[in-house]
């Protein structure tokens, strides 16, 4: 048995979709540990010769090991595309609340990182469904604002990083 | 660099950088995200985009490498905050505009902090801002002294 992830969305209402606000998600575990693979793989897509990414005596030295970019952070907690169980990997709490719009593009995104995480962490996030807009217009189409606030925790319980998210969940081309 | 010799304000260098198709497939391999938009120019186009585009993520790395070329790689990006207007795509170069618009030494009990606030605007290459951002820099703590 093996499964895809899912990024089907749920579909609702907007009402639906207010009766979501407030909830929290149980503590989600990243699959792996962060690993130097990652980190490195997601630099050289990036571009960046930091050598607290390529360095380990460097990195080793300044932070006690190779660092994973800040900006990689959600990534970290994405799981992978398929995996060899029977029951399907869902993506993030913002693409599970029930709304018309068919697709997303991110609107905004706020992050802060109180500590590095290295290579070797193994990361659990907790999310929040902050808030859903009324329904809004733009150039895209007619859809819903989605906030989200996630906390990342190190195994020892540590927090490591914020963000807080809004996404634009819309139908293309309806415009009133 | 140390933290006194930061001017407030100064504008820096742009940072440019060509966005291939090879690079928007990588930016879906090395963040596991897999949303269409990212790989699937045809999905793309049928949500009204002309083919496929970054994510989050990746702007963000670039805002980040951007601050950390600048403040030297013993400083580590603390915060960043950015809003997206527009989409990078596929076959786009992507400007980043940066400038220092503050700087600020932060003292808790257990330590002093030396923060430098930087304002970069991320731009395609038709000069159209697509994600303005701010991101703050902690510089080492040998980079606080003259």
């Amino acid at each position: 048995m093996s499964a895809d992830i899912v990024y089907e969305f749920a579909f609702g209402s907007y009402q639906d979709a207010l009766r979501m606000v407030g909830v929290r998600t149980e503590p989600r575990v990243a699959g792996t540990a962060v690993s130097a693979d990652r980190i490195q793989h997601f630099a050289a897509m990036v571009r960046d010769g930091n050598p607290s990414y390529w360095d380990p005596d460097f990195a080793a030295r300044v932070w006690g090991g190779l660092v994973a970019p800040p900006a990689l952070l959600m990534g970290l907690l994405i799981p992978p595309p398929w995996m060899p169980t029977a029951q399907p990997r869902l993506a993030g709490l913002s693409l599970r609340v029930p709304l018309p719009g068919t697709t997303f593009i991110n609107a905004s995104n706020e992050a802060e990182f109180l500590t590095p995480v290295l290579a070797g962490d193994v990361l659990h996030v907790v999310e929040e469904l902050v808030a859903v807009s009324p329904e809004k217009t733009t150039k895209l189409g007619v859809g819903h604002f989605v906030e989200t606030c996630e906390s990342f925790y190190r195994d020892d319980g540590t927090l490591v990083a914020t963000n807080r998210n809004t996404l634009f969940r819309f139908t293309p081309g309806q415009q009133r | 660099m140390t933290w006194d010799e930061v001017s407030v304000p100064a504008d820096l260098p742009d940072v440019v950088d060509e966005v291939s198709y090879q690079r928007v497939v990588m930016n879906a391999a090395t963040t596991w995200d897999y949303f269409p938009g990212h790989y699937d120019p045809a999905y793309a186009r049928s949500q009204g985009h002309p083919t496929i585009f970054v994510n989050t993520m990746h702007i963000a790395g670039f805002i980040d490498r951007i601050a950390t070329d600048w403040a030297g790689p013993d400083s580590r990006v603390v915060r960043r905050k950015m809003r997206i207007l527009g989409s990078i795509y596929a076959g786009d170069s992507m400007v980043g505009r940066p400038r220092v618009i503050d700087k600020r030494a932060e003292t808790t009990s257990a330590a002093t902090r030396y923060l430098v606030d930087l304002e970069v605007d991320v731009c395609n290459q038709r000069g159209e801002l697509c994600c303005p951002a701010e991101v703050t820099v902690e510089l080492a703590p040998g980079a606080c002294r003259r």
